[in-house]
């Protein structure tokens, strides 16, 4: 046998008569005590024991690993939604909300910024003026509508960046809901504006200044150049 | 045959075929449990009831207190001197058991959910541990101190043990329902109601009969491969024979059913009328269970050649030469057995494990080939090449569907535990419990006897069904772990493993166990003691492992878990941060 390996009696030769190159694949041992089958299936039978007791006294005792935190370790790594749930990542874009102001006013002041941005088309707002008298009057506007077809949004969060006021945000952590109509899906003004952010606030953390604040940077009715 | 007699064999038949009916289900259940537990996963557990919380709390009370009023009932009636001791013994151990255990869930839920009055803020502390081990404690302590009470106070001392029994279960059942949380209650049990739901949808799933196939037949092979291994259940002895005196009349009648003997010796020496608790004492008992057994391979024959579909005609005949060929194997394997028990009727051989040693010690060869071959017979894991899903997607069945195939289904589980009472029956002491014999618990080895203890008969006959079906369903597990672990073999390793392997070892073992036999016999009666001490021995290995394994188990439940958490991903650390998986969708 035409060999060029040290050991001619271990090489296998191709039909064409070529020794092929490399390591022959490590086989495992067959020896009696595997051959007679039967202490294998006692140490097969170990492992798999070992895993149901293991398991069955976790669930059992309701001390089975979380299996978001410790999905490494060695036990049942199921979630069972929706009883428990993986948490979202910190900057996940749910369902959209609107933050308000102290008074509990929103904080939109309907510069249409948002659904201008928006590639979907799905934001509808129709601008109103304050009332006479009222102390923003003149300085900004409020949303009479303000309508968010969830159905047609891409969650794109762009009318997050869009918008100058920190009005519009969608840090809720919630995900699209199902329903079994098209109209449920239309968020109106009311209902963004009861949705809270994750830290349970339905306002948000920046502050705002508004006219005639002594905290107020720019020019006011009080304060002219 | 009188009334009574006919009466008593319903009975045992209603007994038997509820055991299999629900234990083939609770399999089902068990077999999906335990391939989840095997593989870390949850496993089936979505199907749930929603109770009201006023029937959640009904149901949580209402067996505590039956089971109270049933207590007290029962251990309010005088009795005599060695019953009495037997009930104050019951009545004081079952208290305390109910006990401990009811505290120790206390303390577990009390650590979950926060404690609600002053009394559960001692036990927030309270290690579940220590309540167990204070509650084996009393169990001791109870035990010795019944053995050490005069005979006078026996009477008044059972009465009272009762009636605390009654007060311990009563409480416990009261506060549990006073504990139920609020709003509905959520009941799964544990993914057993996955499997209810499952037998419902195979009943209103549609009847599926292949255009071309043989209508008769088809309708016909399930039936054929369920009603073998409902039969073979019959010859199988479930529990030691009940002896009732004579009463006035000649002849067994109905007031005879309230003349229980109340103590017999070991011998059974019964002047009335023995009920043996078999429901068929066959002459010709185990060929029977062969025979009945040999019938299963007709259904999954017809079932795959009725089919008209390649797959099902594969697999029935895969099954059909299978069963054939380990037939022989599974006959040849249990005649060294017959051998030294010296009868093929089952009642006698448990009665022989009983008095020198368990099968499973003089025929260990034979266990196992026994084994081998059942599994082949049941087409079970390694052996299911009928059903092979790689192979042959399912076999004979392909073409079954709705309850025909829940059929198939339900007969191989119940196959399983009829093979699971046979394995019970020839090699593990069917139901006999080492050192408990029908005049009560003798702990002797050899002609030394260490500790007795005189049981009435009752007592002995309710141990030994108990014992019965724990053991049958302690092996049915047992089998089904087979099932998750062990991959199947290809189909002529299974035949060569048949025919070269299985048969000459059985053949074999047979020779072998013939001349031992024949030696034994020959011996002087010093071999004969020698042999008894070896397998008295044997009989406290047995005792020892289960008393062992009790403790291994409980210790293994109780022993802490530690982990360690890997918080490599953003995810990980976020989720870290907002304190781990989340119940509610707002955090989550």
């Amino acid at each position: 046998m035409a060999s060029s390996t040290d050991k001619p009696n271990k090489s296998w030769v191709k039909p064409a008569g070529k020794p092929i190159s490399g390591t022959p694949v490590k086989r495992p041992p067959r020896g009696l005590e595997v051959q007679a089958y039967i202490p294998e299936l006692v140490k097969g039978l170990g492992v798999t024991m070992k895993h149901f007791f293991k398991n069955t006294k976790e669930l059992m005792l309701g001390e089975k690993p979380d299996p978001v935190l410790e999905g490494l370790e060695e036990g049942i790594t199921t979630i069972s939604y929706p009883e428990e749930k993986r948490p979202y990542p910190e900057r996940f874009r749910g369902m959209h909300r609107l933050t308000i102001r102290d008074d509990g006013s929103p904080r939109c002041v309907a510069c249409l910024c948002c659904s201008t941005a928006c590639p979907a088309q799905c934001i509808h707002i129709e601008a109103a003026e304050y009332p006479e008298g009222d102390r923003r009057r003149g300085y900004e506007r409020y949303p009479d509508v303000f309508v968010i077809d969830e159905l047609r949004c891409i969650f794109c969060g762009y009318c997050v960046e869009a918008c100058p006021c920190d009005a519009i945000r969608m840090d809720t952590g919630k995900h699209a809901v199902p329903y079994d109509s098209r109209e449920q899906f239309i968020y109106e003004k009311d209902l963004l504006m009861q949705f809270t952010g994750r830290d349970g606030s339905r306002e948000t953390a920046n502050p705002r200044h508004e006219p005639g604040d002594p905290t107020h940077p720019g020019l006011t009715r009080e304060h002219p150049h | 045959m009188s009334g009574v007699e006919i009466f008593l064999a319903v009975v045992k038949i209603a007994i038997v075929l509820l055991f299999i009916i629900n234990m083939a289900a609770i399999a089902t259940w068990a077999d999906r449990r335990q391939s989840a537990m095997v593989q870390d996963r949850v496993g089936p557990n979505r199907a749930v009831v929603y109770l009201p919380n006023w029937l959640a709390r009904v149901l949580v009370v209402t067996p505590a207190i039956l089971l109270a009023v049933l207590a007290m009932f029962t251990f309010a009636r005088p009795v005599g001197a060695r019953a009495a001791l037997e009930r104050v013994t019951l009545a004081l151990e079952l208290a305390i058991l109910v006990g401990w255990f009811s505290v120790m869930l206390l303390c577990a839920h009390v650590r979950k959910n926060g404690p609600i009055n002053a009394a559960e803020e001692r036990l927030v502390d309270v290690n579940p541990r220590s309540v167990f081990y204070v509650g084996i404690a009393l169990h001791v302590a109870a035990f010795g101190v019944t053995r050490i009470l005069p005979p006078a106070v026996l009477t008044p001392g059972a009465q009272a043990a009762g009636f605390l029994l009654c007060l311990v279960l009563a409480a416990a059942g009261f506060y549990a329902a006073s504990r139920v949380s609020e709003g509905k209650v959520a009941l799964r049990l544990a993914g057993m109601l996955h499997a209810a739901a499952d037998a419902v949808k195979l009943f209103m799933k549609e009847d599926f009969v292949p255009k071309n196939g043989d209508k008769l037949l088809h309708a016909l092979a399930p039936l054929i491969a369920l009603f073998p291994a409902l039969v073979t259940f019959a010859v199988i002895p479930f529990g030691d024979t009940i002896c009732f005196a004579e009463g006035g009349a000649k002849g067994f009648d109905w007031s005879d059913l309230g003349r229980l003997v109340p103590a017999v010796t070991r011998d059974l020496q019964c002047p009335g009328h023995a009920v043996s608790l078999q429901i068929a004492d066959l002459n010709v008992g185990i060929l029977y269970l062969f025979a009945m057994a040999g019938t299963g391979v007709i259904g999954a024959a017809i079932a795959g050649w009725a089919s008209d579909n390649k797959f099902s005609l594969l697999g029935g005949l895969r099954a059909a030469s299978q069963m054939v060929s380990y037939e022989v194997a599974m006959g040849l394997s249990l005649v060294g057995v017959f051998l030294i028990y010296g009868s093929v009727r089952l009642q006698p051989m448990v009665e022989w494990q009983g008095t020198y040693a368990w099968g499973i010690f003089v025929q260990p060869l034979a266990f196992f080939l026994f084994l081998a071959a059942l599994a082949a017979e049941g087409k079970r894991v390694p052996f299911d090449q009928p059903e092979g899903e790689s192979e042959i997607v399912a076999g004979y069945f392909v073409e079954y569907s709705g309850m025909k195939f829940g059929m198939f289904f339900t007969g191989e589980y119940i196959e399983l535990i009829t093979s699971s009472a046979l394995l019970v029956t020839l090699f593990l002491g069917g139901y006999h419990l080492p050192f408990l014999h029908r005049d009560g618990l003798t702990l002797a080895i050899g002609d030394t006897t260490f500790y007795q203890f005189k049981m009435t008969h009752l007592a002995v006959t309710l141990i030994s069904v108990v014992v019965f079906f724990a053991k049958t369903i302690l092996v049915t597990w047992f089998q089904i772990f087979f099932r998750w672990t062990l991959p199947r073999f290809r189909y002529d390793q299974l035949m060569k493993l048949g025919w070269t392997k299985l048969l000459p070892l059985s053949i074999a073992n047979l020779m072998i166990t013939g001349v031992v036999v024949l030696g034994v016999e020959s011996a002087s009666p010093a071999v004969a003691s020698a042999l008894k001490i070896v397998g008295d021995v044997t009989q406290a290995v047995v005792a020892l492992a289960i008393l062992a394994g009790g403790v291994a188990l409980v210790a293994g439940l109780l022993e802490p878990v530690s982990r360690q958490r890997f918080l490599r991903s953003t995810t990980a650390r976020f989720a870290a941060a907002a304190g781990g998986t989340k119940a509610t969708p707002q955090q989550a």
